[in-house]
């Protein structure tokens, strides 16, 4: 029953939806900007863009899947890349700079950077979700 | 004292984005980011009271 609800719902998504939800992942406030959703932009993209230089300032490293990892290393790095990717552009422009992935475990603010670098990507991932309902019309 | 200057960066920004992701009316999510600014911060300090009478070495 909640199943053939929520296929019925996802049916009626129209595409614009799932364009702003990209829209949403990829730069952080975008998806809400496209919609006129000036205020909501604002704060969610405000939040996760600081939260990430404020990460990277703090010294904290992002996470990837390397070469090195093999098996169970590999599903470690895993989850964490996971929440980072949730950045959309901004991690991948700084994967592909190589920038935010050494590792700085001898500042103090270490770990404080990794936890905010993580939660911009999962708060991002939040953003993108209620910029998709909003396109789709499930959330005033 | 710089700890609990970037514990509270961090509650705020993330009780922020989930007072605007909530629903109900205007006044109902602000006092969700309230309640939820005010949980992170309770919580951190009771465990961080609970850690400093813990024999770490």
């Amino acid at each position: 029953m909640v199943t053939r609800e929520m296929d019925h719902a996802a049916e009626k998504a129209p595409g614009r939806a799932w364009m702003l939800g990209v829209a949403a992942w990829a730069v952080p406030g975008l998806g809400h900007l496209l919609q006129g959703k000036w205020a909501r932009a604002l704060l969610l993209g405000g939040v996760v863009w600081v939260m990430f230089f404020v990460g990277l300032a703090f010294g904290g490293h992002l996470f990837r899947v390397g070469s090195n990892d093999q098996g169970f290393s590999a599903i470690l790095q895993l989850l964490p890349m996971s929440a980072n990717f949730g950045a959309g552009l901004l991690y991948i422009g700084c994967w592909l700079t190589n920038t935010g992935f050494a590792e700085q475990a001898q500042r103090i603010t270490y770990e404080y950077g990794n936890t905010f670098l993580l939660v911009a990507g999962l708060l991002n991932y939040l953003a993108m979700l209620d910029a998709f309902d909003l396109a789709a019309g499930r959330k005033q | 004292m710089r700890h609990v200057l970037w514990m509270t960066l961090f509650a705020s920004l993330t009780a922020v984005v989930f007072g605007v992701v909530a629903k109900g009316s205007d006044r109902q999510r602000l006092i969700y980011g309230v309640k939820v600014f005010a949980e992170f911060m309770v919580i951190a300090f009771i465990l961080g009271w609970i850690l400093y009478f813990l024999p770490l070495p």
